[in-house]
């Protein structure tokens, strides 16, 4: 059985889920007639389908007994009650600064934890060792040390972004940047964090910063490493966006 | 007092306890679902239901009344999903597995045996093993795709990426299941 391009491409699955426009529906039609491997993967696809439906639904805790699950809830909310709700609210930068904080340091620790268990010769090992200074305290977060502290970030993803800019798409396989995507998929969340702390805060240079590098860390944890055509993709988006570039200027300007 | 969604959330994003709690069991048992359908057992779904209710409690003045809560909603969760997936990961610590939940909750009646088991069962077993097997991307966009029924273009806006990439995972995890499929067919054609 041969392969063919709409089994490649995707299309089929689209197909089965019905998201094609008509006439392309129309076009798949009467490809199935003469195409058995289409066919046979169609039937995959239901069989699937079929097998899954008969395991349960699961949409509550065992005995669909809520009030345990509302009780420890409620716990944790009371627990990690925000400055600035129950006043009227809006988050407080400060408080997602000082959670951010955490984040970073967390980050960090998984960082040097993975450079101990990943390739020692990564070119993005060395630098990560960089000492960091200690994140402001929540009372001195004013705008400077939010702006140091993103600073520090910018730094720490730079070893990211230029790490996945530099490889060469024609040699590098997956192996070779799923260091990048892993410490693209740990910086995804810090700087989810910072991006919103600069919205909070009027920021809009850093925040618009923020929101080009999300956008390729999440493009590169999400990517499948085994498409050939990924790493070219994430590049070409660091280049649209001029991230490095930009990640410079915030720095330098200290907007 | 307007009970409506909208009303809702802005009376929970403005420190209204009552509201925040209307919204949760709104939304509770979808969350649970999906976490269920993700974790594979009731401790790490609880767990990442949890979560994803503290990052709602903790955001929910940034929601823009523009898009469904729904689709905001899946965002978290998935995000959540994936987070809880990479710190068990990070921290050296196995999956809790359904398999060693049934052996902790000692159920035999609800777990019938395997010469009760019907073939479809049987797969579909196999088949959900396999969904958590999946890297995190591709069982997130199968799981929103085949099990919550949303469009391509749906689950990309609620995942924040391109229609292509989500196409790309969702073929991705389904070539994978149909290999496993196959291979399962191959198993219970021999032992026959």
């Amino acid at each position: 059985m041969t392969t063919c391009d709409y089994r490649e491409s995707g299309d089929l699955e689209a197909y089965f889920y019905g998201e094609r426009p008509p006439a392309e529906r129309h076009r798949l039609d009467t490809h199935l007639r003469g195409c058995a491997g289409c066919r046979a993967a169609l039937e995959e696809l239901a069989a699937i389908g079929d097998a899954l439906e008969t395991m349960p639904v699961v949409a509550a805790p065992e005995g669909a007994n809520w009030s345990g699950f509302m009780e420890r809830l409620d716990a944790r909310l009371a627990a990690d009650a925000v400055p600035g709700r129950r006043g009227g609210g809006r988050v407080s930068a400060a408080a997602l600064l000082a959670l951010a904080a955490t984040l970073t340091l967390t980050t960090l620790g998984v960082m040097l934890a993975m450079q101990a268990t990943h390739r020692a010769d990564a070119p993005a090992a060395a630098a990560a060792q960089t000492a960091v200074p200690a994140p402001p305290s929540f009372e001195a977060a004013d705008t400077a040390a939010f702006q140091a502290v993103t600073e520090e970030h910018f730094e720490r993803s730079k070893l990211v972004v230029l790490g996945l800019a530099a490889k060469d798409p024609a040699r590098a396989g997956a192996a070779d940047w799923g260091y990048e995507r892993e410490l693209a998929a740990r910086m995804l969340t810090d700087t989810r964090m910072y991006r919103m702390a600069a919205e909070d805060r009027g920021l809009g240079s850093i925040a618009s910063v923020m929101r080009d590098l999300e956008l390729v860390l999440l493009q590169a944890s999400f990517t499948d490493d085994r498409d050939p055509a990924s790493l070219p993709r994430i590049q070409r988006l660091i280049r649209r966006r001029d991230l490095v570039a930009k990640m410079d200027a915030v720095s330098l300007s200290g907007l | 007092m307007s009970s409506s969604e909208p009303a809702l959330v802005s009376r929970a994003a403005a420190g209204d306890a009552a509201a925040f709690q209307g919204l949760v069991e709104r939304h509770r048992s979808m969350v649970y679902r999906l976490a269920y359908r993700f974790a594979g057992n009731h401790y790490d779904a609880e767990d990442i239901a949890q979560d994803v209710f503290i990052k709602v409690y903790r955001s929910l003045d940034r929601f823009r009344h523009d898009s469904q809560l729904s689709s905001w909603l899946y965002r978290i969760v998935m995000n959540a999903c994936i987070d809880h997936r990479r710190r068990h990961v990070s921290a050296g610590v196995r999956p809790f597995g359904a398999e060693a939940e049934r052996r902790m909750h000692d159920t035999p009646a609800a777990t019938p045996g395997p010469e009760t088991r019907t073939y479809a069962g049987e797969l579909g077993g196999m088949l959900t093993a396999e969904i958590g097997r999946l890297p995190p991307g591709q069982r997130t966009v199968f799981l929103m795709r085949h099990e919550e029924g949303m469009k391509l273009g749906e689950i990309a806006t609620a995942l924040g990426l391109a229609e292509g990439t989500v196409k790309r995972q969702l073929h991705a995890a389904v070539h994978r299941l149909r290999r496993a499929l196959n291979a399962a067919k191959v198993t219970a054609g021999e032992r026959v």
